[in-house]
């Protein structure tokens, strides 16, 4: 079986370029230039799916982004699969794998297809609701059989090796088709000197004019295609993308296209080359040509395999060569679809006549068809087809449109093609993106674009300009307009001549009368892809849902990716005559992005794997992972969490390391500090309003721990802040609170306090901070530095300048571990040189790397608290038993003061923090854990608290824990219960926060 | 000067230095990657980098930073550049001059000299930020991948530089030359921006300059 539907000549295929592909197993060959769709039909494969409700056999229908049935599964590899592609939108390429989404074991012999005769009646319109609604819990029961059942394609199990990326465009004018007023427009707009941008999804541009009849110039129209595809490509800000999506029209003229650069290459894309890219596109202006789609009739058994949309046809005899069966019955109720006939007839193939619903047809096309003899049944129109796997007949009879009734018993003509056309429907998608609503034009019986706030002109056939040459002259006034309202000088065009001809309206014909009620008759397909009927939509109606998004969710008309392509203009017409209203009446749904399915690779872009997100690094990372350093992520930051030793756990690295540095001396990367150089002659006093407490009296050379509290009195962020000189301070903030507090500080100095001469630089990245803490830190840096480090030279809560290996530091007495400390400042770039010496030095101190988690443990042993562990936005300093670091005297007033006075702040029994020493000194209190009094009570219990940061693992010797208590700080020595999930109960006594060294004599020595 | 804290802060005795991107040794990739590649990469490390801040519409401190620095204050959106010094607009507030290895401390002193008893802030941010000089065909394709900012000519001339959004976080572009641009990256994010360049100008070709 080789190509038997190919024919001997025509078609934009090149037939020396022999491609193979296989279809559900079964190789088959092509042509290059074919889609998917054109050399499936070429080989007479008629079934290419099942039908998501019914499993009725489904073929090729269409032969564009329209296309109901053909969405396969394609890839040749686990890791390449993409589910939902249309086949009548992807190019063939040699080895193309492709599969259909549904039936099983095959199409062919369907299982479902009994099943389906039986669930059709299971499954009537509604069935979302009356089904899945209750009970919930059966949902996700349901749901797997569903997709099981109907096929919705299946995403890849292993990584997709394809790059998908973004790529971010601006332009003056953004022209959305390249079909003939696309194109004019592209022209117009080009040759003002306009930035352009024209995007068109097929795999080349021309639209209609790659397969249409008509000459332009007198000469064939993809001549002129060729030559306006020249001239735009010689333009050089001119930006084509054909294989190209614009699939969102979002707000402020930003739209979204998916570019599907190396699709049509291969199952793979080639080395380094991108598969599929996003284009955010920002434009000045857009030109909407997205033309217009044909809609079918809605007859009986319009759905077997044989029935096609009458343009699709035209499409694949002359732009693919491929004639899809033998023996033609054409349906219409207009005069443009007369085309399909003549060139099924030119094509040396059978018209067995065209049945126009119209009384007296005579327009140009028309008479044109009767010269030729080809037999035209006048007030007539297909019934039904019949077929199963094919079609083998269809049944036209005489009708009346407007008492919906067939009036004569018609007859049977023998075919195996039936192509319908129901009139044509604007593609109004993109333009009603935004919420636009479409407008119905009963000259043309389509919705057209309706006002719309956005910077947008409409072109050609989604404006319901069909004629070619009206439709090149609308293109080219659009791309002028469009052009000149960005700005640009539209120059002069000659546009190339199409000839006119007399054509007659379009008969509003959508629903084909049968004999039977709609109910009876054969299934009458709305919604091919969604699987709904005439019958589905007007039971619909009966069941009292008027609404046209009710009768939408209700039948799933236009559902998912289908977005009412083909079926929305009739199913709206089937509602309105069951409702007795008039179509505009009745409205339309609403239009979402995307326009057609987009993957999620592309989604992705490639914000995934390793960029992923923006890691940071300090400048001693290297030295870090050269010591097996395990990590933290603390915000983007990668920090030390622990160095384990000899294969040590978590644990018992964190205890040895608390031991080292409460014994002799451990290393700390406290890089990622937030720092902010602060100058000014106001700084103080800045410093003194979001502080909590006073900065007046701190002298140069010393520094002092702060708190910060939002307006509300809530702490939100701590830190040392140094006086470097009488105009000059050097804040630390925490970690995440960086940015943060740089951005606080600038809001409140522009917008409060603008008068205070105060600015604000971050130099967290430029200096690098490494900590040296415990008894033996003085005596190990005095090895590497030559700042006097004597206790009364330079004592606790003071900072130094000097050279510390060499190199300028600044070198600070703080200490949160509550050791003897000294925090070294040097420019990043030089820290590593640094570190590299005082480890040298530090070999005869056994000095021992610590990181954040012993950090955390020897915190809390000295109640130290961490803003966001031990704090959440809801406790004021007097909750955290912090009362001593507000400045209740400061004469002006400072952020958080009032707030932290307000009634609810100020009353007995907040929540307090305090230590919790678990009665058991072996057991471990899990952070979050909740507290009771008492635990002879019912649930749920009164909570009175909870854990806020616990260590089992420490210097210590028992476990311990700092939590919030209501009362706490008057309830010392109590006892608390936490109630654990499995049941069991953990006791701990109240008491203060510091386990550690109450009186600070450590650091301060 | 004891308002505020001056003091030099690079070493001068040859100690051991390592850019942000000492870890990626570019040095080792010169030469490789692709021939004619679409994109060169250099690292412009080291050099003194000093933020100023000062009220621009006040002619003095416009004044003295030209007495200091021989450099006309750019206005909104541009940078002067004058042989291996330039001088950017970072905010109406805020500049970023940027001079040779271990001319910052001089600059510094000189700039808060000539700017006499005026309020500003001068910060030595040296460490903290680099520039990754990026030239070639391709440039402006990795930056339009990179960044929603309009990188076309006519919207972002030589001369021109904005700090803006890039890839997931932020950075400074400057327009240098008709097809070269720099890029002011952070310390912390450096490894960041390397894996992404080098990600985004794979299609391209990406070589490394010495």
């Amino acid at each position: 079986m080789s190509q038997i539907n190919r024919l001997s000549n025509g078609g934009r295929i090149d037939r020396n370029k022999v491609l193979s592909f296989t279809f559900n197993g079964q190789t088959y060959k092509g042509f290059e230039g074919d889609s998917l769709a054109a050399a499936l039909l070429a080989n007479g494969v008629d079934i290419i799916g099942r039908s998501f409700k019914y499993s009725r056999p489904r073929g090729i229908f269409a032969a564009g982004a329209e296309e109901p049935n053909a969405v396969l599964q394609i890839g040749a590899t686990e890791a390449t699969q993409i589910p939902n592609v249309r086949a009548t939108q992807q190019a063939l390429y040699q080895g193309l794998v492709a599969t259909s989404t549904n039936g099983w074991p095959n199409v062919n012999n369907d299982m479902m297809g009994i099943l389906g005769k039986v669930g059709g009646k299971l499954m009537p319109p509604g069935f979302y609701y009356k089904t899945f609604m209750y009970p919930q819990s059966f949902w996700m029961t349901y749901e797997k059989y569903i997709r099981k059942a109907a096929g919705l394609g299946r995403s890849p199990t292993e990584n997709d090796p394809d790059t998908y990326d973004y790529m971010n465009r601006h332009c003056d004018v953004l022209i959305v088709g390249a079909g003939p007023s696309g194109l004019a427009a592209a022209l117009a707009a080009g040759r003002s000197g306009a930035r352009v941008i024209l995007a068109d999804e097929q795999e080349e541009f021309g639209g209609s004019l790659l397969e249409s009849r008509e000459s332009l110039d007198g000469k064939p129209a993809t001549e002129w295609v060729a030559a306006a595809i020249a001239e735009l490509q010689s333009m050089p800000e001119v930006v084509l993308l054909p294989r190209a999506t614009v699939n969102g029209y979002h707000d402020h003229n930003f739209l979204t296209i998916h570019e599907r650069l190396t699709d049509h290459l291969g199952d793979r894309a080639p080395i380094g080359q991108v598969r599929q890219r996003i284009n955010r596109v920002r434009a000045k202006r857009v030109v909407l040509a997205t033309g217009a789609c044909e809609r079918p009739l809605v007859y009986g058994n319009n759905d077997v395999p044989g029935n096609m949309l009458a343009g699709a046809v035209s499409t694949y005899v002359r732009r693919y060569g491929v004639a899809p069966g033998k023996k033609l019955v054409l349906s219409t109720n207009n005069d443009h679809a007369y085309r399909v006939a003549m060139d099924w007839f030119d094509a040396g193939l059978q018209v067995v006549a065209v049945a126009d619903a119209r009384s007296n047809p005579r327009g140009a096309l028309v008479e044109e068809a009767r010269a030729k003899g080809i037999r035209i049944l006048t007030g007539s129109a297909v019934i039904e087809a019949r077929g199963s796997k094919r079609v083998t007949g269809a049944r036209v009879a005489a009708i009346d449109v407007r008492a919906h009734k067939v009036t004569s018993p018609g007859e049977w003509l023998d075919c195996d093609l039936v192509a319908s056309s129901g009139g044509y429907s604007p593609v109004v998608h993109l333009a009603s993106h935004l919420g636009g609503k479409p407008i119905w034009r009963e000259d043309i019986l389509g919705f057209v674009p309706g006002e719309a706030p956005q910077k947008r002109v409409c072109v050609g056939g989604v404006n319901g300009v069909y004629s070619l040459g009206d439709s090149l002259a609308d293109g080219f006034e659009g791309g002028v307009r469009a052009a000149s309202e960005a700005g640009f000088k539209a120059v002069e065009g000659v546009l190339p001549k199409a000839l006119s001809r007399h054509e007659e309206p379009t008969l509003a014909l959508f629903q084909v009368p049968h004999e039977k009620s709609t109910a009876r008759a054969p299934k009458q397909f709305v919604d091919l892809q969604n699987d709904v009927t005439a019958a589905a939509i007007e039971l619909a109606t009966r069941e009292g849902f008027e609404s046209v998004e009710h009768v939408k969710r209700y039948t799933a008309l236009g559902f998912g990716t289908d977005q009412g392509k083909l079926g929305n203009v009739n199913g709206l017409a089937i509602a309105a005559r069951s409702l007795n209203v008039s179509i505009p009446q009745m409205g339309t749904t609403m239009f979402r992005p995307n326009y057609t399915p987009v993957t999620f690779g592309a989604v992705a872009g490639r914000h995934c794997g390793h960029i992923f997100e923006p890691v940071r690094f300090t400048a001693l990372h290297a030295w870090h992972v050269k010591n097996a350093a395990e990590f933290e992520d603390v915000g983007q930051w990668k920090r030390p969490w622990y160095f384990p030793k000899n294969g040590e756990d978590m644990h018992a690295a964190v205890k040895r390391e608390c031991k080292a540095v409460r014994d002799s001396v451990g290393l700390l990367d406290a890089s990622t500090l937030g720092k902010i150089d602060i100058q000014g002659p106001d700084a103080r006093e800045f410093l003194n309003r979001v502080y909590t407490n006073a900065w007046t009296k701190l002298d140069v050379g010393k520094a002092r721990y702060g708190l910060m509290c939002k307006e509300d009195g809530m702490v939100f962020d701590d830190g040392v802040t140094a006086c470097l000189a009488d105009n000059h301070f050097l804040m630390t903030t925490t970690t995440g609170g960086a940015a943060r507090v740089l951005q606080w500080l600038e809001i409140y100095h522009q917008t409060e306090w603008p008068d205070l001469k105060v600015y604000f630089t971050s130099v967290t990245d430029h200096w690098a901070t490494m900590t040296l803490s415990g008894p033996n830190s003085r005596k190990l840096l005095s090895h590497v530095t030559d700042i006097d480090l004597d206790k009364d030279a330079f004592p606790f809560m003071t900072w130094k300048e000097g050279l510390v290996g060499g190199v300028p530091a600044r070198v600070f007495r703080i200490s949160f571990t509550g050791e003897l400390s000294y925090e070294i400042n040097v420019q990043a770039d030089y820290a590593m040189g640094v570190l590299e010496q005082i480890v040298e030095a530090g070999k005869q101190y056994n000095l021992t790397p610590y990181g954040t988690e012993t950090m955390h443990v020897l915190r809390a042993e000295k109640g130290f608290i961490i803003v966001g562990q031990d704090t959440d936005s809801s406790m004021t300093p007097d909750d955290l038993n912090m009362g001593w670091c507000v400045g209740r005297t400061k004469p002006f007033s400072w952020i958080g003061w009032r707030g932290m006075n307000r009634e609810d702040c100020v009353r007995e029994e907040r929540k307090q923090l305090v230590g919790l020493k678990p009665i058991d000194p072996n057991v471990w209190l899990p952070e979050g854990a909740q507290l009771v009094f008492n635990t002879k009570q019912a649930i749920p219990m009164t909570m009175v608290g909870h854990v806020t940061s616990s260590y089992a693992h420490n210097s210590l010797g028992y476990s311990f824990a700092m939590g919030v208590v209501k009362g706490g700080l008057k309830r010392m020595g109590e006892r608390v219960f936490a109630p654990l999930a499995d049941g069991s109960v953990i006791e701990a006594e109240i008491v203060s926060s510091v386990f550690f060294d109450p009186k600070g004599d450590r650091q301060n020595i | 000067m004891t308002a505020v804290n001056v003091y030099q802060q690079r070493p001068t005795t040859g100690a051991k230095a390592e850019s942000s991107l000492h870890h990626a040794d570019l040095a080792s990739l010169v030469g490789k990657g692709r021939k004619n590649a679409g994109v060169t990469v250099r690292e412009k490390k080291l050099l003194g980098h000093l933020t100023i801040r000062g009220d621009g519409h006040d002619p003095a401190f416009a004044a003295g930073v030209h007495k200091a620095l021989g450099l006309e204050l750019p206005g909104a959106l541009t940078v002067i550049i004058k042989g291996d010094t330039s001088l950017q607009w970072l905010g109406p507030d805020e500049w970023l001059l940027v001079v040779p290895t271990g001319e910052e401390f001089a600059a510094e002193q000189k700039l808060r000299e000539a700017l006499g008893d005026l309020h500003i802030q001068i910060v030595n941010v040296s460490g903290g930020q680099q520039i990754l000089e990026l030239s070639g065909p391709n440039v402006r394709d990795v930056l339009m991948k990179s960044t929603s900012y309009d990188v076309h000519p006519s919207n972002f001339p030589v001369g021109k530089a904005v700090g803006t959004v890039f890839a997931k976080s932020q950075l400074v572009i400057r327009h240098t030359g008709e097809d070269t641009w720099e890029l002011v990256i952070r310390r912390s994010f450096s490894d960041y921006w390397w894996l992404w360049l080098q990600d985004a100008a794979a299609e391209y070709g990406l070589s490394v300059q010495a």
